[in-house]
């Protein structure tokens, strides 16, 4: 979609923001932003910029999220919340179809024409909805939802300069900045007497839109700034996945005795696979009203680690807590490369954060490399 | 089907008394024409409440003795609240107070509703139950239905569901939920205020046994409200006093036929909780709506038949839309949903207005707000020795009643005090046994 | 529709607050179309109208305490076609199955002034303890919408969507934040079973396990992480100890945490 020289960079003061959010909801976005809500950084409508999380920092570890304040007052000074952008493209339960007894005829439900103009998207995070876009789009079986969902949307992302302790998105090279994507970039220049952004465009619509605004372009102080930024984010992870051996490492020990260390420290509850932005596990429901003249299908999230997710005639094929928790790990960063083309983790560090117990990938993956399979159980 | 030739001497009998809360018997035996026995017999077996608040902490009680009733569960909230802020000296906000009120205010609603349409008015139509009466009065039925529906929504919102709300904690509450749900709610209870009047009106025309009895009503009074969370226990014979005297003047009794301990006061004698004992009491603390709509139906105290209380019970739904709809109104909401609560060594006393009357907890704690000792009255085991006294009274003049139309008449003079026998043991049974 | 017959319905009590058959009363605007899928033929909260058995569906609320109950609940089977338990007591002995911890004996003294006039057994017990049971719906209180669920899978010969995984993914699902790790609160959601729709943490408290173990809970890595941040092993005995307390995961929980 890009020409070969590199667009422009401009400069945004931090009051025009909500210029470019007025434009959105003008062309008939419905703009969803970062907010502060019950201790976290979540994704809601936005209307105003007052609404964002100014000069909160998001502090992550293992199994441990705290809102703190920062120095400054940054819009975008937090790494990410404890939910993904799935929330809107691949909602957590949807209609699918309505079915009459009588004509035995499905009516599928209207398509949500709802436009989305996603406001703060990570790198991490665009990775994982180029993954769900494989998934749930450009493959054989397209979800017509999604796809609309998605193609209508507007994604402005934002650099990521405060990088969680729990982040590993730069050993996966899915961020912290952001390369494609995205409709508008931002980089958010904060200093004691200045407060703006650089801003560029990655598709024509985002261009269109930019074009509307009359910025001065960018000065190469600024952009140094900028790189310096990421540079130092960069720099600032010290969680790793060596996504390469992750997977070597994974498809040779399936018989791993950690698996079974695993398996007595996971929960199975799930939340790994809820805050995924890349799980795309559903299943299906369906109910009838009272008099069983009519049904609907519902399809709702579902995950790897309920013990109906592998429930075939017969049995569970994954009963144990080991066994579904191999599932999910091998598939994520090893099966997931062979299906996709990409590594299924993005390194936003969720999984770390929001395990009740703290299980941390980046840390398990290592047990694996001492024990090759002659010597697994 | 037996007539008015039915013998003199008799056994009524219910087993398995419907309509009220929980597994009760009634049993009455009559003797040439007179009653020898009356018994509200509850076998529901016994929970042991109290034995295991031992050693639970000073947290836990309003979560656990909701499960005492699932009907009321607000009131045990409430109440033990109350008691252990008053062991621990925790002052609550002027704000907290007032949502307590609103939450107390839709349960009352969601319970009465349920006992004037669903529970109580068949017996007056002759109906074995409301989905019978709902094809004859189907406009009544749906607005019953409605109504109580929104008295639900009221402790669904505050409380988090209807039955054993989740957001009660010592203090306060765990979250105020947005103002704007709040305010949402206002269009429905306007209907239902309305809705509270057309039923005040309605009940009003159902036919009244004619039963005045002399009774010792006891409710709590506040200076300013009709009194529902706070208040001094008072009585239309002269009783004043603070709710920590109460164990001096209430004593608990155990009979043999019950596994429900009996309330009775000093002397032995028994006394009336409840809305009938309220309306007697607070009449000039009700709003003026409600006072105005029981005065053109010919409602002011004392009302002394209990077969009325179904009025009543309808005049204090009206009220609880009215006072509801202040409280929304009146716009003020929590800054903290909670005040600070530190245990300390001690024992607390707390009682409050359940639907069906009075509801008193005592605790007594350690220093660390480990409970030593509790004590739980709820209102029906209160009412259960006036209940037995209003059949031995109420028998007697209608033997000329068939065993089953006794029989009937006999559950509804039950049901007019709106037993819940979860409470009181937490069923009832009728037994009418008649003898030569 | 007249001459097909209507499946008949009974519900039975036994030690419980009421407030499980009181969900389906709670149904208000769903009441009358039930009862015009139903013959609503023995619920005595609701109606004095007793038709005899047999009976299609029998929902049991309640636990079992008594030598009388033990001898009740074997003849309802026998009537019912289904029976379903209905709420925590139906279905792990209630917040009455404390008593299961301690003896009874000591119990009925510290209630009662004449414990002779009691007459209770040493246990409270599920149903499924006493008879086979056909399904059973989680809760303390069950929720109202899982109910009428339940009783319409059944007339509609599916099986009812009441999914045994966590209360975690509920609560993912509607996008709530982790009171657990934002908050560092005691949260047994990754524990309980689903079906409330992650009610406490909406409401910025944890879970306290009112619909019991999900399906392959691991109870001792949670009190292990629990233990590890401070918490006393009292209080992780009390937190296992409550409305479900002898499901069997969280009573063997409670046991490991008793007197150490």
């Amino acid at each position: 979609m890009n020409k070969k020289s590199k667009p422009s960079t401009h400069t945004l003061p931090a009051s025009q923001l909500q210029k470019i959010i007025d434009l959105l909801y003008d062309q008939g976005y419905t703009v969803i932003g970062p907010q502060r809500r019950d201790n976290a950084i979540i994704y809601d409508e936005i209307t105003s910029t007052d609404a964002l999380p100014a000069g909160w920092i998001d502090v992550q570890e293992g199994g441990t999220y705290q809102l703190q304040r920062r120095d400054d007052d940054a819009w975008f000074g937090y790494a990410v919340g404890p939910h993904s952008w799935k929330q809107f493209l691949f909602p957590a339960k949807k209609k699918l179809f309505t079915i009459e007894r009588e004509t035995f005829r499905a009516q599928a439900e209207p398509a949500d024409k709802t436009r989305y103009a996603f406001l703060g998207v990570r790198s991490c995070e665009l990775h994982a909805i180029a993954i769900q876009d494989k998934v749930f789009r450009d493959g054989p079986y397209a979800d017509p939802a999604y796809s609309r969902l998605r193609n209508n949307a507007f994604f402005i992302a934002v650099n990521c300069t405060e990088p969680a302790a729990t982040c590993f998105c730069s050993s996966m090279n899915t961020g912290p900045g952001a390369e494609s994507g995205y409709d508008l970039l931002l980089t958010e220049l904060i200093s004691s007497d200045q407060h703006e952004f650089l801003i560029s465009s990655g598709s024509a619509k985002g261009r269109a839109l930019l074009g509307t605004m009359e910025l001065p372009e960018a000065t190469p102080a600024a952009r140094e700034r900028s790189q310096e930024l990421l540079t130092r984010a960069a720099e600032k992870m010290h969680r790793r996945m060596d996504t390469e051996k992750a997977r070597k490492l994974l498809l040779a020990n399936p018989e791993h005795p950690h698996w079974q260390e695993l398996g007595t420290r996971c929960l199975n509850c799930a939340n790994c696979t809820m805050v995924c932005p890349t799980c795309f596990c559903s299943t299906v429901e369906d109910v009838t009203n009272l008099t069983g003249d009519t049904a609907e299908r519902w399809r709702r999230w579902d995950s790897c680690f309920t013990m109906g997710h592998s429930y075939i005639h017969g049995g569970h094929i994954r009963s144990s807590g080991a066994a579904r928790y191999r599932q999910w790990l091998t598939h994520k960063l090893a099966t997931w490369v062979d299906q996709f083309g990409v590594s299924g983790c993005v390194g936003c560090g969720r999984c770390i954060t929001w395990c009740p117990v703290a299980i941390d990938v980046t840390e398990e993956i290592t047990k694996f490399e001492p024990v090759t399979r002659d010597t697994a159980a | 089907m037996k007539t008015s030739d039915a013998p003199k001497n008799s056994t009524i009998k219910v087993d398995y008394l419907a309509r009220v809360e929980g597994e009760g018997s009634l049993y009455v035996k009559i003797k040439k024409g007179q009653v020898t026995d009356a018994r509200l017999k509850i076998f529901e077996p016994p929970r042991f409440f109290e034995a295991f608040l031992r050693g639970r902490t000073w947290k836990e009680p309003p979560d656990i003795t909701a499960r005492i009733c699932g009907i009321c569960p607000v009131a045990y909230q409430m109440s033990s609240c109350h008691a252990i802020e008053d062991a621990f000296g925790v002052k609550i906000s002027p704000e907290i107070r007032e949502l307590r009120r609103l939450l107390y205010c839709g349960e009352w609603i969601e319970s009465h509703v349920l006992h004037v349409y669903m529970l109580h008015a068949p017996d007056f139509l002759g109906y074995q139950d409301v989905i019978a009466l709902s094809k004859d009065h189907p406009e009544a039925a749906q607005r019953g239905l409605r109504m109580k529906k929104i008295g639900n929504d009221i402790v669904t919102l505050l409380g988090g569901r209807e039955i054993h709300p989740i957001n009660v904690r010592v203090g306060g509450f765990y979250k105020i939920p947005a103002k704007k749900r709040f305010a949402e709610l206002l269009e429905n209870l306007k209907w239902a205020r309305d809705a509270a009047v057309e039923t005040v009106r309605w009940a009003a025309t159902l036919p009244m046994p004619d039963f005045e009895q002399d009774y010792t009503f006891v409710a709590l009074r506040h200076a300013e409200e009709y009194g529902m969370n706070e208040g001094r226990l008072v009585s239309n014979k002269g009783l004043d006093i603070d709710i920590h005297q109460y164990n001096h003047t209430f004593f608990e009794k155990h009979v043999a036929h019950s596994n429900a301990l009996q309330s009775v006061m000093e002397d032995g004698s028994n006394y009336f909780v409840g809305p009938l004992a309220r309306f007697n009491l607070n009449f000039d603390r009700l709003s003026p709506l409600a006072r105005e709509i029981a005065r053109e139906v010919g409602y002011e105290p004392p009302v002394t038949n209990p077969f009325r209380s179904i009025v009543v019970r309808s005049i204090e739904t009206l009220y609880a839309f009215d006072e509801a709809i202040r409280i929304i109104e009146a716009d003020v909401f929590p800054e903290q949903a909670a005040v600070e609560v530190r245990p300390r060594a001690g024992t607390g006393y707390g009682c409050t207005e359940a639907p069906r009357g009075i509801l008193f907890h005592r605790y007594k704690f350690d220093e660390r707000g480990t409970i030593l000792d509790a004590q739980i009255v709820p209102p029906t085991s209160q009412n259960q020795s006036t209940i037995e006294r209003d059949l031995r009274n109420f028998v007697p003049r209608n033997l000329d009643l068939s065993d089953e139309e006794l029989t009937w008449k006999c559950e509804q003079a039950i049901r007019n005090y709106d037993p819940c026998i979860s409470c009181a043991t937490h069923f009832l049974k009728l037994d009418i046994e008649r003898e030569s | 529709m007249a001459e097909i017959k209507k499946p008949k319905l009974a519900v039975w009590k036994f030690a419980s607050c009421d407030g499980c058959q009181l969900s389906l009363l709670d149904c208000e605007d769903e009441l009358l179309a039930v009862a015009d899928s139903v013959q609503i033929a023995n619920f005595p909260e609701a109606s004095r109208e007793i038709i005899k058995g047999p009976y299609d569906i029998s929902l049991v609320e309640g636990s079992i305490t008594t030598p009388h109950d033990a001898e009740r609940i074997h003849r309802i089977r026998r009537q019912s076609k289904l029976l379903i338990t209905i709420g925590a007591c139906a279905t792990a002995g209630g917040i009455q199955a404390l008593r299961n911890f301690t003896s009874v004996d000591s119990y009925v003294t510290t209630v009662y002034a004449t414990p002779a006039y009691i007459s209770t057994l040493k246990k409270s017990t599920p149903i499924s303890e006493h008879v086979p049971v056909d399904f059973e719906l989680r809760g303390c209180p069950v929720n109202k919408y899982q109910l009428l669920e339940v009783i319409n899978a059944y007339l509609n010969g599916r099986k009812p969507n009441t999914p045994p995984h966590s209360v975690c993914m509920e609560c993912k699902s509607k996008g709530l934040v982790c009171v657990a790790v934002a908050q560092k609160t005691v949260c047994m959601g990754p524990l309980t079973h689903a079906g409330c729709g992650a009610l406490c943490p909406e409401y910025n408290r944890g879970c306290f396990g009112c619909y019991g173990p999900k399906e392959t809970p691991n109870t001792a890595s949670l009190a292990a992480w629990w233990r590890e941040h401070g918490e006393k092993n009292t209080d992780i005995m009390r937190s296992f100890r409550g409305f479900n307390a002898y499901a069997e995961p969280f009573r063997k929980e409670s046991e490991a945490h008793e007197n150490i």
